[in-house]
């Protein structure tokens, strides 16, 4: 258990990726030549964080289908991580973007399809822990969430394919089938800060495992000696 | 947009991201030991009444 709580090399890899990224994208990475201009650095590090939250979502989205078919607790606590570490980049995706939006487009927020999905996205795995916190009995609690966990990941590939597919909005579509829409020195900084924030997830879901796992014992040996 | 009002946004989004992040690492570490403590005490307690209760 010692070895799943500590994961230092994760964090040491997320913290050099994500380093090194920063540095290309300040001084590699050129100024973006639209209207966005010098705000669009906040970019290399804001599309990582909304692409790992996704991943986050995604992955509580297997683990409540695999809760559901084992009955296995395990997977109970891997959607509790994920739903709670995708919900605080999801926090960062809307205050970066927010701050964002502001400089970019001259406003704080705007009703377009990208962000109001995004923030249907925060208010559905908000309602997630609502429901586990009026759920007593620790099973039901459990399976009410897996199923809960895999109708609110439906918002997930619309808010991915929003801009793709309801092109009405202002947000940019940077990744399509054809290529990146960015120059190649944009494009690796991107990429590095990418990989280093989604090391940082696995860091992290690694660590509150170890947490879950910990508050998990405590609560049996407080059970064994009737405290 | 100048560079130096752009980099004024680009400050506070970064600040807010780095803030966060680190904020939540410490605070995950901080669970952790304390957890871990809790365990450790709560098994030299569980021990300490079972050494009890064979003693009798």
């Amino acid at each position: 258990m010692k070895q799943l709580v500590s994961a230092p090399m994760l964090f040491v890899g997320a913290g050099i990726f994500l380093i090194v990224g920063l540095l290309l994208a300040f001084l590699y990475a050129p100024i973006d030549a639209s209207t966005m201009g010098y705000s669009q650095k906040i970019f290399f590090y804001h599309a990582p964080i909304a692409e790992t939250a996704l991943v986050a979502f995604g992955v509580a989205f297997v683990a409540a289908i695999l809760y559901l078919r084992s009955q296995d607790p395990k997977w109970d606590r891997l959607g509790v991580v994920c739903v709670r570490l995708g919900l605080l980049f999801s926090a960062l995706v809307m205050a970066t973007g927010m701050i964002w939006g502001k400089a970019a487009w001259g406003t704080w927020w705007d009703w377009e399809p990208r962000l109001t999905t995004f923030l249907l996205v925060c208010f559905l795995y908000v309602a997630y822990f609502v429901l586990r916190s009026v759920v007593e009995e620790e099973e039901r609690r459990a399976t009410f969430a897996a199923v809960f966990a895999i109708i609110a990941f439906i918002d997930v590939p619309i808010t991915f394919f929003a801009t793709r597919f309801l092109p009405a909005g202002m947000h940019p579509t940077v990744i399509t089938t054809s290529g990146t829409g960015m120059p190649g020195s944009m494009f690796v900084s991107f990429f590095i800060s990418m990989i280093g924030m989604t090391l940082l997830l696995v860091a992290l879901i690694r660590r509150d495992l170890g947490v879950e796992e910990l508050k998990d014992r405590v609560a049996d040996l407080k059970n064994s000696i009737g405290g | 947009m100048t560079i130096e009002e752009g980099a004024k946004f680009v400050a506070a989004a970064y600040a807010i991201i780095l803030a966060v992040l680190v904020l939540y690492y410490f605070l995950s570490a901080r669970r952790v030991n304390a957890l871990t403590r809790d365990v450790t005490l709560l098994e030299q307690e569980v021990r300490r009444r079972r050494g009890e209760a064979g003693g009798e």
